[in-house]
């Protein structure tokens, strides 16, 4: 049986997994793919605790929430990526340090 | 005054300027344009030429006529006019020809004297230079410009006694001379200021004029009060000290300039200088400048300053005459016989024979001028004998010389003339003008303080003691035999009296000691010309016992006194004056007084200057340094606050900032994933932090 503590471990392993991806990786695509990860795990978590509300379903609402926002955010940021390119010619996190200012 | 003689004034007074202004430009011109040229010799002679002949023609027209009296305004500060002007008076242009007369023969004899000399052309610049500065002394008309030639003529002395700057003796000498004349000039500076100060005017006419305002003047009730200048003046008065000071100050301008004791100690050092320059400045012109100052101002003086003039110049000669007698260097007895008749002379004013003491003035020019240009040339052929024998011999020792008579025959004859002059025989000019002091010093002395017959007495040894001085002299050079030639048997000797440039101003200055120049009548001054203008008026001449016996006694006694001296210098007979004698030493050291002033006044001046400077290095220095030592230590210590103190708070206000704002850049990398690091690592302190307090 799938318990609670399943999810959580999983749910945490796809956070850990997406942070690493963020921290190690230059490309921000593929950063924008670790914060996805770690969203999933949030996601995750909020459909796991759901159980508790049976009555609501508030777990399970929020999770279709997170989910939206989070494709909305994927849009933004992917589309900030495009101007990145487009002004840098490059989405080498690395070399955009332009943020200082 | 009409039209046409104040027309022929202004040409007369137009003559007078060209006849000063020439010496000066023959200075410009051997200054600028000759250079080191010979011919700067003849420019000067050829200046001086016309000066004499232009002061000539000055001098008969003003001579016992009228004074010509010219000036404009110079300057004017306030209510003060000064003016320049010419002032023609008997004085003036008596003294104005006298010098220019003087200074012709100086001039053709310089040109062979100064022949070989390096320094020919530079010699004749100071020459003509001293020329206009005497002749500009004399015609001058305010005290101003007055005080300005007289600092000139001090000054071209200084140049010519240092002529020979390379001699250390001459440098000393031309020192000491400027040195003691500036205390002269001190002394007529604070006359110039108190009668400023009294009368309100420089002017010489005015001042010291006929009905001039020196004569006006009054000393009453310990006050000297003047009439004013303008009507809307108030009567000046001044405390009566002020009239001694100012006679103190002229009295010791005339010191100065004549050589009188105290300050007379420099005219016989000035022998350092060329012979010739001796027998024109330090002789002849220059020296008598005191004298013409005192009859320049004669009015000035009261009784009581008449008789310290009379009692200075009395003591100046005996003492002078008496030092004269044991020196043994030519120009040296002379200089002191000139200090001797200068004494003479302001004696002579002092006993208010103003009008003898400017004859004996005039006549002394031309003897004593006559006298130093023989010494000239014995001088110049001594030296020739040691030059050619290579001995090392003083050419000016008197000892060393003798029997140049045969040698020199010309210079014989004009030295006995001056000589005989100098010592005032009859039928010689100085007959006239001593005696004629003499016996006004005698009469003047019956109506006095039976204590000052001491002074005609004292005066009347003297031109005994001038005798033998004189007769010394020329018997010791002029006869026996050559002393050189006892020490140096084998010498060769060609000597003679030099060519005419030589020949000519010794013939025309001794023609000049004669009687006839000045008076027809050879036994009585007078009848002499020079003597009629500046006597009193209403003279009508009176015969005392002493117009007799005075000239009588002169006479004899000297003659006597000169026999005496030939027996014992020519002779060799009589006894052999002891030179460890007390009166010997006394004169042979010329009264101690030299050497009292280097010990005396000249070591206190070195010791107070000495002090002075002392102060100052370690006083005002030494203050100075407090000064400068605390304002350092002040500034030591702001600079110590405002870097420790006032930076000090700023740095620590700023520093933590700065601390935390380099700690926190660090965080700002301008990389996205940077900013990620520090959301983690921000979380697990979180995390951290809740886990050791939870």
């Amino acid at each position: 049986m799938i318990t609670l503590q399943h999810f959580m471990l999983v749910s945490a392993m796809l956070f850990c997994i997406g942070l690493f991806i963020i921290v190690s990786k230059k490309n921000a695509i593929q950063i924008l793919i670790g914060i996805e990860l770690m969203l999933n795990a949030a996601i995750l978590n909020l459909v796991a605790f759901g159980r508790y509300d049976r009555i609501n379903n508030g777990g399970q609402m929020f999770a279709l929430f997170a989910i939206v926002l989070a494709a909305a955010t994927t849009a933004v940021a992917l589309a900030i990526i495009l101007n990145v390119y487009r002004r840098y010619k490059t989405i080498d996190a690395d070399k955009i340090n332009r943020l200082k200012d | 005054m009409n039209p046409t003689t104040l027309h022929t004034d202004a040409q007369t007074v137009t003559l007078a300027i060209i006849a000063v202004v020439l010496p000066f430009a023959a200075f410009v011109v051997n200054f600028l344009v000759l250079g080191k040229s010979k011919a700067s010799g003849w420019v000067s002679t050829l200046a001086i030429l016309g000066s004499a002949v232009l002061s000539l023609n000055v001098f008969f027209k003003v001579w016992d006529n009228h004074t010509i009296h010219m000036q404009q305004v110079w300057f004017t500060i306030g209510a003060t006019k000064v003016q320049i002007g010419i002032l023609l008076n008997n004085l003036s242009v008596l003294t104005l020809v006298l010098v220019s007369l003087i200074a012709l023969p100086v001039h053709i004899y310089s040109t062979a004297y100064m022949k070989d000399d390096a320094g020919f052309s530079r010699y004749f610049r100071y020459l003509s230079f001293f020329c206009f500065s005497m002749l500009a002394l004399v015609v001058v008309d305010s005290l101003i410009t007055f005080y300005a030639f007289w600092e000139l003529v001090g000054f071209s002395s200084y140049l010519l006694i240092g002529f020979w700057y390379d001699r250390d003796s001459a440098v000393q000498a031309n020192k000491k001379a400027f040195i003691m004349n500036r205390i002269g000039d001190i002394g007529l500076l604070t006359a110039i200021i108190i009668l400023f100060t009294q009368f309100g005017t420089f002017d010489i006419d005015l001042l010291f004029g006929e009905h001039g305002l020196v004569a006006q003047s009054v000393i009453s009730d310990g006050f000297w009060s003047s009439v004013p200048l303008h009507d809307y003046e108030k009567v000046a008065s001044l405390p009566a000290i002020w009239h001694y000071i100012a006679f103190g100050g002229i009295f010791l301008a005339v010191a100065a300039k004549s050589a009188q004791f105290p300050l007379h100690t420099w005219l016989p050092d000035a022998m350092e200088g060329p012979t010739s320059v001796s027998a024109l400045i330090h002789a002849a012109t220059m020296v008598a400048a005191g004298v013409f100052l005192l009859g320049r101002v004669y009015p000035f003086f009261n009784g009581t300053e008449l008789t310290t003039l009379a009692i200075v110049g009395c003591f100046t000669a005996f003492m002078a005459a008496s030092i004269a007698l044991t020196q043994n260097d030519l120009k040296r007895i002379l200089a002191y016989s000139t200090i001797s008749q200068l004494g003479y002379m302001v004696m002579a004013m002092g006993v208010g024979a103003y009008s003898s003491s400017l004859f004996h003035l005039v006549t002394h020019a031309f003897f004593k001028c006559l006298l130093f240009l023989v010494a000239g040339i014995v001088i110049h052929q001594i030296k020739h004998i040691k030059e050619d024998n290579n001995l090392d011999i003083d050419p000016q020792d008197i000892t060393l010389m003798g029997g140049l008579r045969k040698k020199l025959p010309l210079t014989f004859i004009t030295a006995v003339i001056a000589g005989l002059a100098l010592v005032g025989l009859p039928l010689t000019s100085g007959y006239l003008s001593k005696d004629g002091i003499l016996i006004q010093a005698f009469e003047w002395a019956d109506s006095k303080n039976p204590l000052l017959n001491i002074i005609p007495v004292m005066a009347l040894l003297t031109s005994w003691l001038t005798a033998f001085y004189v007769a010394r002299l020329i018997f010791k050079v002029f006869f026996g035999e050559l002393r050189l030639l006892k020490s140096f048997p084998s010498l060769q000797i060609h000597i003679g009296d030099g060519h005419w440039a030589y020949k000519l101003p010794l013939v025309l200055l001794a023609l000049c000691c004669l009687f006839p120049l000045f008076s027809l009548n050879p036994i009585s001054y007078e009848t002499s010309w020079l003597y009629e203008p500046f006597a009193p008026k209403h003279w009508e001449g009176h015969y005392s016992i002493y117009t007799l016996v005075i000239p009588v006694l002169v006479s004899v006694v000297s003659l006597m006194v000169i026999y005496s001296a030939y027996v014992l210098y020519v002779k060799r007979v009589g006894p052999v004056i002891s030179e460890t004698g007390f009166l010997y030493r006394i004169s042979f050291n010329e009264w101690y007084i030299d050497r009292f002033y280097k010990r005396i006044i000249v070591k206190f001046v070195i010791w107070l200057s000495g002090a002075l400077y002392w102060v100052d290095r370690k006083v005002i220095d030494g203050f100075v340094h407090l000064l400068e030592s605390i304002g350092l230590c002040i500034a030591k210590a702001t600079a110590w606050c405002d870097k420790y103190i006032v930076d000090g708070v700023l740095w620590l206000a700023a520093q933590p900032v700065q601390y935390i704002g380099n700690f926190a850049r660090r965080f700002q990398g301008g990389k996205v994933q940077y900013y990620l690091y520090s959301m983690l690592l921000a979380v697990i302190a979180v995390f951290i932090l809740k886990l050791i307090w939870a």
